[in-house]
């Protein structure tokens, strides 16, 4: 890198004559060392995805959970440091608490969004710490119910003032990436880690803004995705993660949760039944 | 109207008297609540064979004004406990948010068995305890009811001052003087739960809301009601009062119209 | 014309409630008209004996006239494993303000599982039995509205059995009665426990006569004199009934004794 040596890169908050923050490219490089994470807005949900990389045999399996729950309607995963990552989502839980403190109400998937964009921004401001070592994946179903605050009593009068805009549409799956830089975005289907471009380049050809994706489909893609995005790193043994998050009709009743055992097992075998396809499909071609 | 004013709509200090500053408090010592505003009367409870039913009203009164009519006493915590209600609205407005604030912390790890009702009546005793204590009481009377381990019912009461009690039948407020002979009548220990069905209990239970219905003047014929079983919680919030009868109306004597 | 909007009114006019706009000050203090303690009823009584001691109470809980619960037991053991208390080896009574007993309970049971766990050795009785002291006289100012009762065997493996006061003073006895119902029991304690007022016939005349010697009592019969005990309370004090929960701490450990009361 043409940066070292130059003394640019040795402090937070200092640019580069050229207009770059090291330290944050450096950040970025941390995440994608990672295992991948992608996260998929369908249009009756969110999924959340993880290639959670072995680091040792003597680690027992399906424990040490890396999607974490921010409120009951939103859950982050992310890539890179894992202990940044368990800071970001403390922080979050810290936010989430407090705008209910506020507000008494859930906070918004975009509110927590820009409050934790803001946090992690403000990572790389100063000479005295260093940015966060993570890309998340903010994912939640913001309620579209009409729902009382917390510890509301009364229902409010069944006629006269205080109506309700007829026809308004509120609420509905929201997903959000945040980077090191504090730059974050909404997307369709967002992807970080180490096989992202991968995993991006198969979430492009899903067409996720046409909204038509079911969250189920959404499931099976995102094993299916984790998967292929594995393939560069197929020497390692790795466990998939997942969790969704659906309306109050849907199978979590707008909770975020993880996908139950027996769809996330059956979502892994048509992953590694779709990558057998393609394995044959080469052969194929090779013969 | 004068020329001051600073006095207009205002009372004045000749007709009504000077106003007594100290309920200002500004340098005072600290206040907490000496009296519940806004109440919530009786909640009733019963175990029966394979879970617990559970009732309040929808009124919350301010004195002896009916203020709010469509307040719902009976809180879900989760899926195996209901939490009722009686005493000052606001604190249990706050405690709701503390349970609910409890059960998103619980909620941040799945693997862990959830908390069951005896938990929450332990945690709720130690708030209201810890609040006693500190002379900032939440003035409430609560009774917890739902499963604990191995799906058995459970059913205890906790009050402002953080006394705790378990019992097959429980009453609060008004409840305990008029509901709670009622319900002792058919399941008087804990023996005889087990023979009690849930639609004896549903029924015993409405039966005691339809008696502090006719006797307790704080109370409302629109009750909230709910039912825990393993199977889940029933919980009905907008429940009338049935065949009422009024017709031992005509025996009183001895105020009102009739003299004697 | 400045008079009029200055936001002191002028002087010698009317008085208005606003007049002085000193509202800092306050009549002096008010008193809290919330009042932290209440009554739980019920009665308590513990009996050291050669090689055991045995701690009772009732089970009733009541409120003013409401009775609560039939089943509220006052006795504790403390420093036992688990829910059941497994290998506990001292038992505490509490009667009085229940949920000051429930938190004094959970204040001992601590301790004395603490100390177990850092010194490797179960507390002694006496031990015990200075730190329940200290930790009443602790709260003197906003006492634990209760009176204790410890119950064990001491370091001979005799029956020890010690009484409280709500602000920790405290006294190692052969018979303690507490509660409602104390002043019904103790003077029949006093009689057949340590045998007062009863002489030995035939002894002499006026101060010549001989005062009876106690002796600790067989556990049989200490059995027996809880259970009449109670049975009279029951009869004479509305606070007392349902149930009464026994429990008998020998060298074998704890046993524990239910039996029925008058529910009236």
């Amino acid at each position: 890198m043409t940066s070292i040596g130059t003394g640019y890169d040795l402090s937070n908050s200092v640019f580069s004559p050229d207009g770059r923050n090291f330290q944050v490219e450096y950040a970025v490089k941390a995440v994608e060392n990672g295992g991948t994470a992608i996260g998929i807005r369908c249009k009756d949900g969110v999924v959340l995805a993880l290639e959670k990389l072995i680091t040792s045999k003597l680690l027992k399996p399906g424990a040490n959970k890396r999607i974490s729950t921010i409120d009951r309607n939103i859950g982050v995963v992310s890539s890179g440091l894992l202990p940044d990552g368990r800071h970001f989502v403390s922080r979050a839980r810290d936010e989430a608490a407090d705008w209910r403190r506020s507000y008494k109400a859930p906070i918004p998937t975009s509110a927590l969004a820009n409050r934790m964009g803001s946090y992690v921004q403000a990572y790389t401001l100063y000479s005295s710490v260093r940015p966060f070592g993570v890309t998340a994946i903010v994912g939640g179903w913001d309620l579209e119910a009409e729902v009382p605050v917390d510890g509301q009593v009364g229902s409010g009068p069944s006629v006269g003032s205080g109506g309700k805009v007829e026809g308004l549409k509120h609420g509905g799956p929201f997903l959000y990436m945040i980077e090191p830089s504090g730059l974050y975005w909404g997307y369709y289907g967002a992807a970080t880690g180490k096989g992202r471009q991968s995993a991006k380049s198969e979430l492009e050809k899903l067409d996720l803004a046409a909204g038509n994706l079911t969250l189920e489909e959404g499931v099976k893609e995102a094993a299916r995705i984790i998967y292929v995005a594995h393939e560069d790193s197929k020497d390692k043994d790795f466990e998939l993660e997942m969790t969704w998050v659906s309306s109050l009709a849907g199978p979590t009743k707008g909770r975020h949760e993880e996908v139950p055992k027996e769809l996330r097992e059956e979502a892994e075998r048509l992953a590694k039944k779709a990558l057998e396809g393609d394995d044959d499909e080469e052969e194929k071609m090779e013969e | 109207m004068n020329h001051l004013p600073q006095a207009w709509g205002r009372p004045r200090d000749d007709v009504y008297g000077a106003y007594d500053a100290s309920h200002l408090q500004t340098s005072g010592p600290q206040q907490h609540t000496q009296s519940p505003i806004v109440t919530g009367t009786s909640v009733v409870a019963v175990k029966f064979k394979d879970g617990v039913v559970i009732a309040a009203d929808n009124l919350a009164s301010y004195g002896s004004l009916a203020r709010f009519t469509d307040v719902k006493r009976l809180r879900k915590f989760n899926s195996q406990v209901v939490v009722g209600f009686g005493g000052d609205v606001s604190d249990m407005q706050y405690l709701d948010r503390l349970l609910s604030s409890l059960d998103i912390r619980e909620n941040y790890s799945t693997t862990e068995t959830p908390l069951n009702a005896k938990n929450l009546h332990t945690y709720l005793s130690k708030v209201m305890y810890k609040r006693r204590s500190d002379f900032n009481p939440l003035w409430n009377h609560i009774l917890v009811a739902g499963l604990e381990h191995e799906n058995k019912p459970f059913l205890a009461s906790v009050d402002l001052l953080g006394t705790t009690f378990s019992s097959p039948t429980l009453a609060t407020g008004f409840g305990a003087h008029l509901a709670q002979p009622i319900l002792r009548r058919v399941v008087p220990d804990e023996a005889t739960v087990e023979s009690v069905s849930r639609e004896q209990a549903v029924a015993l239970v409405k039966e005691c809301m339809k008696v502090l219905f006719y006797r307790d003047a704080r109370s409302l014929d629109k009750y909230s009601i709910a039912v825990v079983t393993k199977d889940g919680i029933d919980l009905k919030e907008d429940e009338k009062l049935e065949s009422q009868s009024w017709a031992f109306a005509e025996g009183i004597r001895g105020y009102g119209t009739q003299v004697n | 014309m400045a008079s009029v909007f200055s936001g002191a009114p002028p002087q010698g006019g009317p008085g208005y409630s606003f007049s002085q706009t000193r509202i800092a000050t306050s009549s002096g203090i008010r008193e809290h008209s919330f009042y932290p303690y209440t009554d739980n009823g019920g009665s308590t009584l513990g009996v050291s004996g050669a090689d055991f001691t045995i701690l009772a109470g009732d089970t009733r809980s009541t409120s003013g006239y409401n009775i609560n619960t039939r089943y509220a037991p006052k006795l504790f053991k403390i420093g036992g494993e688990g829910p059941d208390g497994t290998g506990a080896r001292i038992v505490l009574s509490v009667v009085g303000f229940a949920a000051d007993g429930d938190a004094l309970k959970e204040r001992l049971d601590t301790i004395v599982k603490m100390y177990k766990y850092q010194h490797g050795k179960p507390m002694s009785v006496a031990a015990c039995a200075q730190r329940l002291s200290h930790i009443l006289y602790n709260k003197r100012f906003f006492p634990y509205y209760v009176h204790a009762i410890l119950g064990g065997l001491d370091e001979e493996g005799r029956g020890a059995l010690y009484s409280y006061d709500p602000v920790g003073s405290y006294e190692r006895e052969q018979c303690r009665a507490a509660g409602a119902a104390a002043s019904l029991i103790m003077p029949f304690l006093d009689n057949q426990v340590n045998f007062k007022n009863q002489y030995i016939p035939g002894s002499g005349v006026g101060h010549a006569l001989e005062q009876r010697v106690p002796e600790p009592l067989p556990r049989k019969d200490v059995e027996e004199l809880v259970k009449d005990a109670f049975t009279s309370a029951v009869e004479r004090h509305i606070e007392v009934g349902d149930g009464l929960q026994m429990m008998i701490i020998t060298k074998e450990g704890i046993q524990e004794t239910f039996s029925e009361l008058k529910k009236d």
